[in-house]
């Protein structure tokens, strides 16, 4: 037991606090590195690394370069709590945290005890900030509520949609966010009805019964809003299509990607809001530039539009650095609160005193036709979504 | 007799105590947050596995259950200790009374010991009357139902989402006290009549009945005071990272504190403490090879996932040369002959 003790002392003293000082600036990442959250975490990431090697290269932020530490969360809560408080005490100026928030809250918890600002890599729930953290605590993705949303008001105003039905999967919070955020727009459209809804579980190896009762209305809806995401969406989509069901499918941003569509072949009328494009088509060519930017540095294409957020969350960070002069926490949050409609390359960026996540955004519509995704439209809602809306 | 039996067998929690002291210690000295939280995450590792071992040890029943009181201990910090305005919009559904309440941590972590007895009392009561492997596989399907209720009902238990804003204790001390008086506690019982009983029935439970042993009783009172130690371990549990989730009492949990205890010994109540202490340091020392530690000029580091499965490898390597466990049925104590067959086992001198 002694030999053992002294053992841990002495790999403690080899991991000894490296001391905060004034030549650089840390960036701490509290993520997964392994567990099934990296699958999540590594490529936002990786687009984090892409920003800050920019930033460093163009001189650094207040003429100082940025630094990263890691720490691995190994997608467990209780690690997500140390993997925080090493990067703190690793001298972490800011601390960017798993993507999912009930992974990434713990560490954001302790960068919050600790007084420091706190990131979550792409949490979509109004609780990864000021509601569910604290006050020195942001997202850097847009709420899911407002993919909801954005999917009844663009395919009400482009597509004309009249009639939705709503199909939620249960699992998880994003899931049912997506559906939140439909059912504040819904009643914003001028005569467009809800035709129906139903609920299921993405472990659901059969969707039949739900199905059987979309074929039991009158009319086809015009629109199905789907919310759910992988793995569960890929055998809802195929049994909808299967049953014969042609209406529209709106999702949220959680079922981007290329990678599933050979699973149901030449699938067609199916959208999706994404931030930026995968697929090489996006209006703003420096993100096709990113991209290429990204293959260079990973080795892959971006799977899924989930990469980037985390170019935007040290886009916007460095921009409160510079401004505030200083990485003093009050000061770099009262900054980014200052951002109203504050361009990135993946659309604008506004964060208050009261909401540290997007309630109103930009977003790109993907449209599926014959089993080809691209980007068909862009659409951002009329109105963003109050608070007290988002906290029901 | 009770006395001298408690004279001549308190070395045990004693030297044990001493150990975890020295855990204490060692955090304090080397005064890292990170590692002060790794120590916290031993200590509760350190009253789950203890509180397992009340029931488990004693009984020779394998509960895969027990991890159901840990949630019910947390989600009893949750309700107690969150302030009232954040409770009204995580759980509307919760009752008014219980709604105001805000208590300090350590009574949370009474309450929860409480609240988990009251509920292993209830259960144990129709559990206790089943044997072996039946019994083992009733306390899973408990395990099931509470996580299940925790899971869905969604006004008081905030369903599947995170219960945040339950004040976090970083100090050392309340986690090191706590896993004392599991310590002491489960060796109070482990020397009580009704633990030797149960032990008896253990070990031979037709004689043991024939002597008049009540077995489920004597298993209930076990399956109580574990369910309480395991209670009050889910509230600190609780408190030690802010936040509640069903799915964190699950599955998980309930193998790596089954596994520590068969690694360290069911037997004692000595296995059951060093299993966890020398489980979590190997779990911590793969880590930080994991996160790489600089030789000179040359960083050596595992790759990713090697922890878990050389902790593996490590565990079926122990259980081969040593099948009872590290520890086997012998508890630690100072070297003085008969002092070592403590607790009236009567285990393999090696």
């Amino acid at each position: 037991m002694k030999r053992l003790i002294a053992a841990l002392a002495a790999t403690t003293c080899l991991t000894a606090p490296a001391l905060a000082d004034d030549e650089k600036i840390v960036v701490g990442f509290a993520t997964a590195e392994t567990g099934f959250m990296q699958a999540y975490d590594k490529p936002a990431q990786d687009a984090a690394m892409i920003r800050i090697a920019e930033i460093n290269a163009a001189g650094g932020l207040l003429g100082k370069q940025i630094e990263v530490v890691n720490a691995d969360t190994k997608t467990d809560r209780a690690e997500g709590a140390k993997a925080g408080l090493s990067v703190i005490d690793a001298g972490a100026d800011m601390v960017v945290v798993s993507c999912d928030y009930d992974f990434g809250s713990p560490a954001a918890l302790a960068a919050e005890s600790a007084g420091l600002p706190s990131f979550f890599l792409c949490a979509e729930s109004i609780k990864a900030g000021i509601q569910g953290v604290g006050p020195n605590s942001f997202s850097a993705s847009v709420l899911a509520a407002v993919q909801g949303a954005t999917m009844a008001e663009w395919a009400y105003t482009k597509k004309e949609a009249r009639t939705f039905y709503r199909l939620l999967d249960t699992w998880t919070e994003y899931n049912k966010g997506i559906c939140d955020g439909f059912d504040w727009m819904l009643p914003r459209l001028a005569d467009a009805t809800l035709a129906g809804e139903d609920t299921f579980l993405n472990e659901d190896a059969s969707i039949a019964a739900q199905i059987t009762r979309i074929k039991a209305l009158p009319e086809e809806p015009d629109a199905i809003m789907l919310c759910t995401m992988m793995p569960g969406a890929v055998s809802a989509i195929k049994q909808i299509r299967a049953a014969g069901i042609n209406s529209m499918i709106l999702n949220g941003s959680g079922v981007d990607g290329s990678y599933w569509l050979s699973a149901v072949p030449d699938l067609s009328n199916f959208f999706v809001p994404v931030q930026g494009s995968i697929y090489g088509d996006d209006p703003n060519p420096e993100v096709t530039a990113f991209n290429a930017k990204y293959k260079e540095a990973t080795g892959g294409d971006p799977s899924t539009q989930y990469v980037y957020p985390g170019y935007v969350m040290i886009d916007v960070w460095a921009k409160a650095v510079e401004r505030a002069g200083t990485v003093e926490t009050s000061a770099v949050v009262a900054e980014l609160e200052k951002m109203t409609g504050e361009p990135t390359l993946f659309g604008p960026r506004t964060f208050t005193s009261e909401i540290h996540h997007q309630n109103q955004a930009r977003y790109l519509i993907v449209e599926t036709n014959a089993g080809k995704p691209g980007v068909v439209d862009e659409w951002t809602i009329s109105e963003a979504i109050p608070v007290a809306d988002l906290m029901k | 007799m009770s006395l001298s039996v408690a004279r001549r067998t308190v070395t045990t929690p004693i030297l044990l105590g001493l150990l975890l002291v020295a855990f204490a210690l060692l955090a304090l000295v080397v005064g890292s947050k990170p590692f002060n939280q790794t120590i916290i995450d031993i200590f509760l590792k350190v009253i789950f596995v203890v509180g397992l071992w009340v029931f488990i040890g004693n009984s020779g029943v394998i509960s895969f259950g027990h991890t159901a009181f840990a949630c019910l201990g947390g989600y009893i910090a949750a309700w107690t200790t969150i302030k009232p305005m954040l409770k009204g919009t995580a759980m509307p559904g919760l009752p008014d009374w219980l709604m105001g309440m805000e208590i300090p941590f350590w009574a949370s972590a009474v309450l929860a010991a409480g609240w988990a007895a009251l509920w292993a009392l209830i259960f144990g009561a129709v559990l206790m009357r089943l044997s072996g492997i039946a019994a083992s596989i009733a306390t899973f399907a408990m395990l099931a139902m509470v996580n299940s209720i925790y899971s869905n009902w969604e006004s008081v238990t905030a369903a599947t989402s995170s219960v945040v804003g339950i004040p976090i204790v970083r100090s050392i001390w309340p986690y090191l006290i706590a896993a004392l008086i599991a310590v002491f506690a489960a060796w109070a019982y482990g020397i009580s009549r009704h633990g030797l009983a149960l032990r008896a029935a253990r070990d031979e439970p037709t004689a043991a009945a024939a002597s008049g042993i009540d077995i489920p009783r004597a298993r209930l009172i076990a399956f109580v005071i574990s369910g309480a130690i395991m209670g009050m371990g889910g509230a600190l549990y609780a408190h030690s990272i802010g936040i509640v989730t069903p799915d964190t009492f699950y599955l998980g949990l309930a193998f790596i504190t089954l596994s520590m205890l068969v690694v360290g010994g069911m037997g004692s109540l000595s296995g059951a403490v060093l299993g966890v202490l020398i489980l979590s340091s190997l779990i911590q020392i793969l880590r930080w090879l994991e996160a790489g530690i600089e030789i000179g000029t040359t960083t050596f580091a595992l790759p990713g996932g090697v922890q878990e499965i050389a902790l593996g490898a490590v565990m079926i390597l122990i259980l081969m040369f040593r099948p009872a466990g590290i520890m086997g049925n012998r508890d630690l104590s100072l070297p003085r002959g008969a002092a070592s067959d403590s607790q009236g086992q009567t285990g393999p001198k090696t």
